[in-house]
């Protein structure tokens, strides 16, 4: 009977010691850090990402040499940051996901929500975008500013259909900067070549 | 009293209990040692032996109970049970020096393991050649980071360890002017572009990059060389009503941002990080092999150390069998990626690494002394027969 006294005492004590541990949420300042690199696809300790973005032969394009390239990441095939003299910056964005990714009007919309700007209709689509030829490419482009915003922002982005993916080549980042940088990106448009392994 | 306090001695010191804890150790280690086949090696550590005890789900229910004695348990009583039994029973005599000081080694061993189980701490520092880091990534664990990105020289960041992100958990913290609500959480779930999974049910998503993801859970991986990808719906809450339903996922490596309360908030779920009070800077990764072969010859990771109050600024090169020891800190070369640019440090806080050593140390010299001080004897004694 003591003996079992005895050791409920030292199992209660230990569930108690058990019951002790619990994470705590912190909080930290730290300097700014640079976007995440890509966890490379050979490597033996990290699992490759499931995320589902377009197979197959890729695209090859020439950036202008103000473009700071970023590190990509499991979603981007390519990323560029544009950081004009007064401290604005703009990003590029390049993606590639299979089908059509809910279809023009869905993706348009999409950009629209982003800048707060109301969705448009299916009648609306047509005029939503401009075509623009390039040689290989006949991208779609859409402008879009917002500029009831309080920090008015622009989207500048151009997509195309290769081998049954859709590439966005998306450019949002301060009014100035986009506007300035649009030359320069229609002409990046159209280094934009089809690669074949 | 007396009688019930002899009757808890009596009980800590007995042989009886002795032999009891090592046979339940010995089932112990030989459970876990099958269950490593579903488990791996560290799911038997946090289920077998890093607890004081085996939990397991009552079926048809999520409710754990307590089925077997832990390490903890075990280990613990074990080290009460001899550290008792020497204040008790054991009397200090030349003859016996040696096995009491093997005892003695026995003791730190067994309290070693029980600080290395509750301090040792393992992260891993992947470095890109020309990136510096001031942090450690966890190889098990995540976080959920809110940060409030507005400035443009810092960031101010709340870390939500992944263990609080219960489904339905509610987290409110001082220094974020909204609620956390977790919708739900998958340890180990993939994800796939919505317009791939025809079928997938409505997302629970309703900002960021969430809406156009269909998320798919999946069981949890125990292998060495494979990792469990978390996900998780989270729902931040304000006063005036909720702001949105984000996904939230290690494999979004791009933190989502959004603008509240006149700041710029980024929320990412990220392996959970350890900041250190110095940055190291990867110079250059070397990976040499033998001369006309692929056969590895050497790793090596020439750092840059830096602290934040300039005390240190210096080179340093780290490679197989030659760590870098820092701050309390061991930084292993244990890996390497990216088409040998980017370098995969294991970096290991255990402060209590050379209790081993120095229970291995007595337990040698206590053993030495035991057969020595007996073959002494019996030499005597076969001269003296002689």
């Amino acid at each position: 009977m003591r003996l079992r006294h005895a050791s409920l005492t030292a199992l209660f004590g230990c569930l108690l010691i058990t019951g002790c541990r619990k994470a705590e949420v912190t909080s930290y300042r730290v300097p700014k850090e640079a976007p995440p690199a890509m966890p490379g696809m050979g490597s033996t300790d990290m699992a490759s990402t499931a995320v589902t973005t377009a197979q197959g032969h890729d695209l090859e394009w020439q950036a202008p040499s103000n473009w700071v390239a970023q590190p990509a990441s499991a979603m981007r095939r390519g990323s560029y940051r544009i950081t004009s003299n007064d401290g604005h910056s703009a990003e590029l964005s390049i993606t590639a996901f299979p089908g059509d990714v809910g279809g023009d009007l869905a993706n348009i919309n999409r950009w629209r929500d982003q800048l707060q700007l109301t969705p448009l209709s299916p009648a609306e689509l047509p005029g939503a975008y401009t075509v623009t030829q390039t040689g290989e490419f006949d991208f779609k482009l859409v402008d879009l500013t917002n500029p009831d915003a309080t920090e008015p922002q622009q989207t500048l982005a151009a997509f195309i259909t290769f081998e049954g993916n859709t590439w966005f080549f998306k450019l949002t980042g301060a009014v100035g900067v986009v506007t300035a940088e649009k030359p320069a990106f229609l002409e990046f448009l159209k280094t934009v070549k089809g690669h074949v392994h | 009293m007396r009688e019930y306090w002899k009757a808890f001695v009596d009980f800590f010191v007995s042989l009886r209990l002795t032999v009891a804890l090592l046979a339940l150790s010995i089932v112990l280690i030989f459970w876990a040692t099958l269950a490593q086949v579903q488990l791996g090696v560290w799911g038997v550590q946090a289920k077998f032996f890093q607890t004081f005890f085996v939990l397991a789900k009552i079926p048809g229910t999520q409710i754990p109970v307590p089925v077997f004695p832990g390490g903890y348990f075990i280990g613990g009583l074990l080290l009460i049970n001899l550290v008792a039994a020497h204040i008790n029973r054991f009397k200090f005599t030349w003859r016996k020096a040696g096995i009491q000081l093997t005892h003695i080694g026995l003791i730190i061993l067994l309290i070693g393991e029980l600080l290395t189980g509750l301090w040792q701490e393992e992260y891993q520092m992947r470095l890109d050649e020309g990136e510096t880091k001031n942090y450690s990534e966890s190889y098990r664990d995540n976080e959920l980071a809110i940060i409030d990105t507005t400035k443009a020289n810092y960031d101010d960041v709340v870390a939500i360890p992944d263990s609080r992100l219960d489904r339905g958990a509610e987290i409110q913290y001082p220094k974020l002017p909204f609620r956390v609500v977790v919708r739900d959480y998958y340890p180990n779930a993939a994800l796939q572009m919505r317009s791939q999974v025809p079928n997938a049910p409505e997302s629970l998503a309703t900002a960021g990059i969430g809406p156009r993801i269909a998320t798919t859970p999946l069981p949890l991986t125990y292998k060495q060389n494979e990792r469990n990808l978390a996900a998780a719906y989270v729902e931040l809450i304000g006063p005036e009503g909720t702001l949105g339903t984000w996904l939230v996922s290690t494999q979004l490596l791009m933190p989502q941002s959004f603008e509240y309360a006149g700041r710029t908030w980024a929320l990412s779920l990220r392996f959970a990080r350890n900041y250190k009070p110095f940055s190291l800077k990867l110079i250059d990764f070397s990976h040499d092999v033998y001369a006309g072969t692929d056969i590895p010859k050497n790793f090596s990771s020439r750092i840059k150390l830096t602290t934040v109050d300039g005390q240190d600024d210096r080179e340093v090169l780290i490679y197989m069998n030659n760590p870098l020891r820092y701050a309390g800190l061991t930084f292993y070369q244990a890996g390497f990626d990216n088409d040998d640019r980017t370098t995969v440090l294991q970096v290991v806080h255990n402060p209590s690494w050379v209790l081993p050593y120095i229970s291995c140390g007595l337990m040698s010299i206590g053993l030495l002394l035991q057969f020595g001080l007996s073959l002494v004897g019996f030499n005597r004694k076969h001269r003296a027969a002689a």
